[in-house]
């Protein structure tokens, strides 16, 4: 994953744990130590758990997955499937992800 | 401007006409070459009225509109920053347009600046009992008062559109200084190139009806230099700087697409067809200019934003406003549709390539949008509407000439500024917020 996918997904996490948990943490702090992202998620977690925030246990799992990749045998029979035939599963569009954080380094 | 000049003469005959009903034809057929006094009977009631009208509706563009378009994009601890600063330069900027700024626009002088025969609010007399009233050699049919306030508001709207570069981290101290520096030594000599029929770009032939190059390329060039003079906000490119509320910009998008009909139709300084006109095809951009950014905005991003629309809208204005007075129905709806797109671009694609942390993208569109709709004026112009043929290498000329002038006048003012008061808050006011830091107040609950 890129610095800047991992970035963008510590921002929305940030932007969610201030304003449900209000947690102020540091963006760029988690996404670049493994340690204060695990503990984060873990925060995340907690907080999502106590306060039945859905939105938050999942971008907390996004930035899990951020740091700790799937390995391959993960990888689900369908996608196998796909790949044997030479078809890849849907991949990541070459448009910017819509879910991804907005408002990091521009408005627009 | 060679057309406007001509919008003038035709101006003039219909003042001429009206004049013939109520008093002497020989009066009337004097042609007016700098401000003077006229008697009262030469006006044109209905060329008075639309203008005062217009002038009502270009102000009503900066005060709410574009405060509140401003107020919505920033961080709920900048609000009343963004909103006070809007406020102040309108303040400012309007003694010192009427102090001196407006003599310096629009007295004959050289080629580069007008004189200081009007300085210090002369000439904007009205003689009750001899029935005298000062008028301009550009708008001889209506007051000068109503004229100099009519241009009072587009000098207020310029300046207060590059506070969009500098918010969240500049002084209000700072904003001051150089607003008014700015005022007189960046816009009242490019409104006296383009506008009065003696400055350079006019004698050229630079079509720029109601401000694409005065106003719009100005402002964004200006706003790109304070953009990098001032430095990125704290946590740029790292943090979400999400906008307080979007229903605000909103409704300030709204408020300038009305006032836009006065910037523009108003600019005809008749009550005419040509202004009929120029509401008309300014409407058309703004709808084409909102459904390109938003077209582009769906394919790219999945989704289309409010945010996206309200910019698309204000990039189509932003490019019909030097075309308004020049061009068909149809060709507005091209400019807008191009400006939507490349204005998407400006904002998006552009600004990371230029790396400067642009607040709310004054560059990307206003400057972007001034440059489409300058070059596509001089593909589109049609004699029949403007009396002017558009001339690419002209308009394009007139563009660089203000883009380079502003870059440089703009980095000279920010310097003087830098010297006189410092130009950013601290680290600590700037992480609080500037409605603390810099005026004691905060949004309620």
């Amino acid at each position: 994953m890129l610095a800047s996918e991992k970035l963008a997904i510590a921002a929305h996490l940030h932007v969610l744990l201030r304003r449900k948990a209000g947690r102020v943490t540091d963006t760029e702090w988690m996404a670049i130590n493994a340690d204060y992202a695990a503990e984060m998620v873990r925060v995340a977690r907690s907080a999502a758990q106590e306060g039945a925030h859905a939105d938050l246990a999942e971008w907390a799992d996004k930035l899990e997955q951020a740091w700790n990749p799937r390995p391959a045998a993960a990888v689900s029979a369908r996608e196998q499937a796909l790949a044997r035939v030479g078809l890849r599963a849907a991949a990541p569009a070459s448009p910017p992800d819509p879910e991804a954080p907005r408002y990091i380094g521009g408005l627009r | 401007m060679r057309a406007r000049v001509l919008g003038y003469g035709k101006a003039f005959w219909v003042a001429g006409w009206a004049c013939l009903a109520s008093t002497v034809w020989a009066e009337s057929a004097v042609v007016i070459t700098r401000p003077g006094l006229v008697p009262e009977a030469r006006l044109n009631p209905a060329d008075t009225a639309w203008m005062l009208t217009a002038t009502a509706l270009v102000l009503l563009m900066t005060l709410p509109g574009l405060a509140l378009f401003y107020a919505g994009m920033v961080r709920r601890k900048n609000v009343i920053n963004t909103m006070a600063s809007v406020l102040a330069v309108a303040a400012l900027v309007s003694l010192l347009w009427l102090g001196l700024g407006y003599s310096l626009a629009f007295t004959p002088g050289t080629p580069w600046l007008g004189t200081l025969a009007r300085a210090g609010f002369a000439g904007m007399d009205y003689v009750k009992d001899g029935a005298q009233v000062a008028v301009s050699h550009l708008a001889p049919q209506v007051p000068e008062s109503v004229f100099a306030m009519f241009q009072l508001t587009f000098a207020v709207i310029t300046p207060a559109l590059i506070v969009g570069a500098l918010v969240e981290r500049m002084r209000f101290s700072a904003l001051l200084w150089f607003a008014g520096l700015w005022s007189l030594l960046v816009y009242a000599p490019v409104a006296h190139w383009a506008w009065e029929p003696g400055g350079w770009m006019a004698q050229l032939g630079t079509l720029d009806f109601a401000g694409g190059t005065v106003v719009h390329i100005n402002a964004g060039a200006a706003g790109l230099v304070c953009a990098y003079v001032l430095g990125p906000r704290q946590g740029y490119g790292r943090e979400p700087f999400e906008p307080y509320s979007l229903a605000l910009t909103m409704v300030g998008t709204g408020l300038l697409w009305v006032g836009w009909f006065g910037f523009n139709a108003g600019s005809a300084l008749a009550a005419d067809g040509r202004a009929g006109l120029a509401m008309l095809v300014t409407h058309l951009a703004a709808c084409a200019g909102a459904l390109t950014w938003m077209l582009g905005e769906w394919v790219r991003r999945r989704r289309p934003s409010l945010l996206g629309l309200c910019s698309g809208v204000v990039a189509g204005l932003v490019a019909i406003t030097p075309a308004s007075g020049y061009v068909t129905p149809a060709s507005a709806v091209l400019i807008g549709a191009v400006a939507g797109l490349a204005c998407y671009w400006g904002a998006t694609g552009l600004k990371r390539l230029l790396r400067a942390d642009d607040s709310l993208d004054v560059f990307g569109v206003h400057g972007i949008g001034g440059l489409v709709g300058c070059l596509m004026t001089g593909l589109l112009a049609n004699p029949a509407v403007g009396g002017a043929k558009g001339q690419l290498v002209v308009q394009a000329l007139g563009a660089v000439a203000v883009l380079g002038y502003s870059l440089v006048m703009t980095w000279v003012v920010l310097g003087l500024t830098r010297v006189l008061v410092g130009l950013r808050v601290d680290v600590a006011s700037e992480q609080g917020g500037l409605d603390v830091a810099q005026h004691r107040e905060h949004l309620g609950a």
